[in-house]
């Protein structure tokens, strides 16, 4: 499923100039399967970017369109099976739910989705170094291990694509690893593709593309 | 687990008070319009004549009986009558000027005869099936409508006879007879009691069997009208009892009563159902209120869920649920207080000498279904607002 950006432009974003390799205001293809890096400085539309992909705004100008339908023609049904099947996002500030335990946020998505069960469920944290908190209060948790668990849950459903908001923001590189290891198993697994944002760092994992915005 | 997430952030002091108010509000509704119900419905079937129907006369007094004023009703006044506007229906009421003899016809009880006055009334002032109150030449019996002191008097003799006394069902179903009679000629007629009048002292007849006497056995005098049967309209016996007063004119008076205090109560009750009614949307709006303020304390949670792909009707279903349910509850436990209130209420009435019937009528359940459904849509259009409002 390609998602095509047809001279997008985010209201906000209208008064900035963009360069000719910017995402904004131009023609991009992000095609099926691939691994692209979205690279910007701070405050040029990153999470708008995300946003936008993800149905929650539309203040734009120019067309998105999904498996070629318009974005902003999806009915309330349409964009709820897309957010449930076809994309998954990891948040900038993780939308967790602070007061319950890592389990239950995991399992908040997964009842819904019913895409891992519980072994498999408690295995992946396991993997990522969390297989003690299970039954904390992720608002206990460290910032990196919070990241951990939102990054799991995102994985706990079905997806063509996987969008992250800086989802490494908070991991050393060892964990960072750990975590991508994972994303590229559930990503091999639906035939998906990933797109990463980053702050301009450059990344010790292996993409297909990279997009300044 | 949804439940656990959405429904935090609870004000429990805020939601007790809503729930209190909407409780006090059903509770209200259903004791008044209960007795709203009971208070129309009282005394109906105990009395043939409709319940805004009365009989008045003139006053007697010593210048009517010296015959310096007339005790009769003239065309005109019966005009000016017809023309109040609080007056539904005016007739004149005839009373036989022949013989009249009333007497028992059935091997079940003892013979006993009295001569007796008999009045004719239309069946629209009648609380009866007009079918049952009509008589033609050759008809099976006369139908009849007894004074209900006539009967205990009939029993008073029963029980002086050593008899067994009759109830009103049973009276219906014994034979009588009417001799009507001049001084040339008499017919005997089988009549048949279909009703009881507290209002009235002579025996009731339909029009056609009072005209039929006069007209075979009647004197041929001018007719003298000196009772008008009058229906008022619905609540107006306060302006009735008001005319009849600045007329001279009296009625019996226990029908003025119960109408003018039929007429008190039921508009007392229907203030108190307006306030009632008013009460339960101010509460049903605070719980309504309330479910908006924990749809705006959880928007978070809302707006994540949503994220995560949960659908709005999935979520604002839990709202929904969540408050319907309570609002059952508190239906339910303001119909075990109504019926607490009722049982006591009208042990008081019935220890006072007022019986009501007791069984609860639908209107009042339809009420309360009818809260419930308004209260289930309002709370269903209020979640789907706010739940959409973060989709």
């Amino acid at each position: 499923m390609n998602i095509q950006f047809n001279q997008v432009l985010p209201v906000p974003l209208s008064s900035m100039k963009h360069s000719a390799d910017s995402l904004w205001n131009s023609n991009v293809i992000l095609e099926q399967g691939k691994k692209i890096v979205i690279e910007a400085r701070s405050g040029r539309g990153k999470s708008t970017f995300i946003h936008l992909l993800f149905g929650i705004r539309k203040d734009y100008n120019g067309q998105i369109l999904v498996d070629n339908k318009n974005l902003s023609q999806f009915t309330q049904k349409d964009l709820v099976d897309y957010r449930q099947n076809v994309l998954s996002v990891v948040f900038q500030d993780l939308q967790l739910f602070p007061y319950i335990s890592v389990y239950e946020n995991l399992k908040v998505k997964n009842d819904l989705t019913k895409h891992f069960s519980e072994d498999q469920l408690i295995e992946m944290l396991s993997r990522v170094g969390l297989a003690d908190k299970i039954n904390q209060p992720c608002g206990l948790l460290s910032m990196g291990q919070q990241q951990r668990v939102a990054i799991i849950r995102a994985l706990c459903q079905s997806f063509t694509w996987i969008f992250m908001d800086e989802p490494f923001s908070h991991l050393d590189e060892l964990n960072a690893e750990i975590c991508m290891g994972l994303i590229n198993e559930e990503c091999e697994k639906n035939r998906a593709g990933w797109i990463i944002t980053s702050l301009g760092m450059h990344l010790n994992y292996d993409y297909d593309k990279l997009i300044h915005i | 687990m949804l439940q656990k997430i959405v429904l935090r952030n609870q004000s429990k002091t805020q939601l007790v008070i809503a729930l209190l108010g909407a409780f006090l509000g059903v509770l209200f509704l259903l004791v008044s319009v209960h007795y709203l119900f009971k208070v129309n419905q009282f005394g109906a079937g105990s009395e043939m004549l409709g319940p805004n129907t009365l009989i008045i006369q003139k006053k007697v007094s010593t210048t009517t009986t010296l015959q310096l004023a007339s005790n009769t009703f003239s065309s005109h006044e019966i005009k000016v009558i017809e023309n109040k506007s609080f007056v539904q229906e005016v007739q004149p009421v005839q009373s036989n000027n022949f013989g009249v003899e009333f007497a028992t016809s059935d091997p079940m009880l003892p013979y006993f005869r009295s001569d007796v006055f008999i009045q004719s009334v239309d069946a629209r002032f009648l609380d009866v099936k007009s079918k049952l109150w009509k008589w033609e030449a050759g008809d099976e019996f006369v139908p009849i409508i007894l004074p209900r002191d006539f009967l205990v008097m009939l029993n008073t003799f029963m029980s002086s006879s050593g008899i067994p006394q009759i109830s009103d069902e049973l009276a219906k179903d014994v034979n009588f007879s009417l001799l009507l009679s001049n001084d040339f000629s008499k017919k005997q007629f089988r009549a048949k009691i279909i009703g009881f009048t507290n209002e009235v002292s002579s025996i009731l007849v339909p029009d056609s069997y009072m005209n039929y006497g006069k007209k075979t056995f009647g004197k041929r005098s001018k007719e003298q009208i000196t009772q008008l049967m009058l229906s008022s309209k619905e609540k107006k016996f306060g302006l009735v009892e008001k005319f009849l007063e600045e007329h001279h004119y009296e009625s019996k008076n226990a029908q003025l009563v119960t109408g003018r205090l039929k007429s008190v109560v039921s508009m007392l009750l229907i203030v108190i159902v307006f306030i009632s009614f008013l009460t339960l949307i101010f509460s049903s709006f605070v719980l309504i209120q309330y479910i908006q303020l924990l749809i705006s304390r959880n928007v978070y949670e809302i707006r994540t869920l949503l994220r995560l792909g949960y659908a709005p009707r999935t979520l604002y279903r839990v709202f929904v649920r969540y408050f319907v349910l309570l609002y059952l509850i508190i239906c339910f436990a303001a119909t075990a207080v109504f019926l607490i209130f009722k049982s006591q209420i009208d042990g008081i009435l019935h220890s006072s000498g007022i019986y009501i019937e007791l069984n609860i009528s639908s209107f009042t359940w339809i009420t309360l279904v009818i809260s419930f459904v308004l209260f289930y849509l309002t709370a269903l259009v209020s979640a789907q607002k706010s739940v959409l409002k973060e989709f």
